[in-house]
């Protein structure tokens, strides 16, 4: 299984990730946006925070999570690469997530990600131990 | 790939393609694509026309759910996308604005030929790379304290010409000269303030560009005249927008209204629609925290425009007057406004949403600055880099037919993954200059994602626009050098 991979899309880039469990699944979907972001291999650890969201089903709580974590990188200078999702219900994720104050000369950041839109947004178990999730986001 | 669309497109004339509204349940009005037969093949690959149906479900919309020619599929509304909505019973939808809220354009002129720049194209472009701060995250290089964040947020471009980075003129050239009334700080979460507060005077990344042209094909030399445009005129092109505060304003909304949508009874084909009643209090606050976001926009040009100036400069030893370094005007192409249309023969004030898609004001609009108000307003297209970029003006048919709109630039063809495909190995930025345009980029991914044949021809995209009748072309500028994020 892979954790996630990239959609084709005309202006902006979708991504769909996979997991066994829907904590696996959010996890792998913060990482998949990071790859996107930057190289996560160039990332190392030395920064931790817990990250809080609501929201009002598991799509619009994967929305919120994702865009709290690039809020995270864009306001604290951070680049993130690991996710450990401590409580996930269908309204509620808590999660202590780690990576490493950005560095330009050391985190190769390849592009902008604007935001993590609602736009055809699904969290699915697709068959048992196998969710699914699907963003776009706007570049 | 994504999937093609099948849904049915009428061809109205050469230049107009109708969705009735019957195609499909919800639909409270027909869409309507400006496009040519050829692009009409491009337009179906993708889910976009769906996007121009979507729209026309939202609740209150006045008129057709419009595509400029350089639609392409977006989320939510699609870019290129026009619509508005009435003040009772309309909806407000940050989605119709998207994410880099008051993305726009502004042209500086000079009085300097191409002649005169070229020997020193190599040293401005540094300088330019040098003094504007771009790239992912990039910061501005004044630091604003929280009570002058606000002043921007209220005042825009006015409260930063007013701290001396400009001209007092350059203010009645900006599209709402320069500050959007109904800003109301307040509205602006403190999470939107963290993202943007270091951010002002910075030119971001992606498709964001500085770009120095050269005037060199005029269409209409009365206008052109007007515009204080000649033949062989260098010119200088800033695109950028609101950054992250206009991000972090958007996301914010967005979930407000999630949430809101079903206390109003509104359901939208797409949750990337979320909207709420204009006159409902998440209508309201989005609107005065959009609005803060636009102003931050102008700030931001205005700061950039000054440090240009002060670039240009340092390497002809004038000053920038004595250069003719005067804004032609500032345009913004992702906003929602409150504007006066006539609709059936009544005036009606309503909320008009450009998601990619610039304002084209007509002769006699009374809103323009008096010298623009017997010609028009100057319409900036930017193309992709590398192709150049038209200035047009507005028609009283497009006052009539698109509520004074017209399309922003050439909009893309192909997904940033195969543009990453076609130009591996490849020397974009040597390739650009063979053809004459040097670049300086921050990032050699945006490089490679924004090759221009990434892009719809923006002469095709102008094409339409003036034949359909909706904007006259003045000028083509052609690329002399450009910087990226």
């Amino acid at each position: 299984m892979d954790k996630f991979e990239i959609l084709d899309h005309t202006a902006d880039v979708g991504l769909v990730a996979w997991g066994k469990t829907k904590e696996e699944l959010f996890a792998n979907a913060a990482l998949g946006m990071f790859s996107l972001i930057c190289s996560v291999e160039e990332v190392d650890g030395g920064f931790t925070t817990q990250v809080e969201v609501e929201g009002s089903d598991y799509e619009d709580l994967l929305v919120t999570w994702l865009n709290e974590l690039l809020y995270l990188f864009e306001a604290e200078e951070v680049v993130l690469k690991q996710f450990n999702i401590q409580e996930l219900g269908q309204y509620y994720l808590k999660a202590q997530v780690e990576g490493e104050p950005l560095d330009p000369k050391k985190h190769h950041i390849q592009r902008v990600v604007k935001a993590c839109t609602y736009y055809e947004v699904k969290v699915e178990e697709v068959e048992p131990q196998l969710w699914r999730a699907q963003v776009y986001f706007d570049i | 790939m994504a999937e093609a669309w099948k849904g049915p497109l009428q061809k109205v004339d050469d230049w107009r393609w109708l969705i009735p509204r019957t195609y499909k349940k919800g639909m409270l009005t027909d869409g309507m694509i400006y496009a040519s037969e050829k692009m009409i093949s491009a337009i179906r690959k993708d889910q976009a026309p769906e996007q121009v149906a979507n729209v026309a479900c939202l609740p209150g919309i006045v008129g057709r759910s419009l595509a400029m020619p350089d639609i392409h599929w977006g989320y939510g509304f699609p870019i290129g996308g026009v619509a508005a909505t009435e003040e009772k019973g309309g909806v407000i939808s940050p989605g119709g604005v998207g994410f880099d809220i008051n993305c726009g354009v502004r042209v500086i002129k000079t009085n300097l030929t191409e002649e005169e720049v070229k020997p020193h194209m190599e040293k401005l472009l540094s300088l330019l790379f040098t003094n504007i701060p771009s790239g992912v995250g990039s910061k501005g290089k004044l630091s604003f304290s929280i009570p002058e964040l606000e002043k921007v947020m209220e005042k825009g471009a006015r409260y930063i010409i007013s701290r001396g980075f400009g001209f007092g003129e350059d203010e009645e050239n900006i599209e709402e000269r320069g500050a959007m009334e109904g800003a109301n700080p307040e509205a602006v979460s403190t999470k939107a303030r963290e993202r943007g507060k270091n951010q002002l005077g910075s030119l971001g990344s992606g498709n964001h560009f500085l770009e120095l042209e050269v005037v060199e094909q005029v269409f209409r030399p009365d206008l052109a005249e007007a515009f204080g445009l000649f033949p062989g005129q260098v010119i200088i092109m800033v695109h950028t927008g609101s950054r992250g505060l206009g991000h972090q304003v958007c996301t914010d909304y967005l979930q407000e209204m999630q949430k809101a949508m079903s206390r109003y009874g509104i359901s939208v084909p797409d949750r990337q629609l979320a909207c709420a009643p204009c006159d409902s209090p998440e209508g309201r606050g989005y609107f005065e925290a959009m609005a803060c976001s636009a102003n931050f926009a102008w700030a931001n040009r205005q700061l950039i425009t000054h440090w240009v100036r002060e670039v240009f400069e340092q390497v002809f030893q004038k000053s920038a007057p004595a250069l003719g370094m005067f804004v032609l005007y500032d345009v913004a192409h992702n906003i929602a406004k409150w504007e006066e249309h006539e609709v059936e023969g009544k005036k009606m004030k309503l909320c008009v949403h450009r998601k990619g898609a610039t304002r084209a004001f007509s002769a006699g609009n009374p809103t323009l600055p008096p010298h623009y108000r017997d010609v028009g307003q100057p319409v900036l297209i930017p193309g992709d880099m590398g192709t150049g970029s038209y200035i047009l003006v507005g028609t009283e048919l497009a006052m009539q037919e698109t509520f004074g709109s017209t399309c922003h630039g050439a909009g893309r063809v192909m997904s940033r993954s195969e543009a990453d495909r076609r130009s591996k190995g490849r020397d974009i930025a040597g390739e650009l200059k063979e053809r004459g345009v040097l670049v300086r980029a921050e990032s050699k991914a945006t490089l490679r994602e924004e090759i221009p044949e990434a892009y719809k021809d923006v002469g095709e995209v102008v094409e339409v626009v003036e034949k359909a009748g909706i904007s006259k072309k003045v000028v083509y500028a052609r690329p002399l050098g450009v910087i990226k994020g």
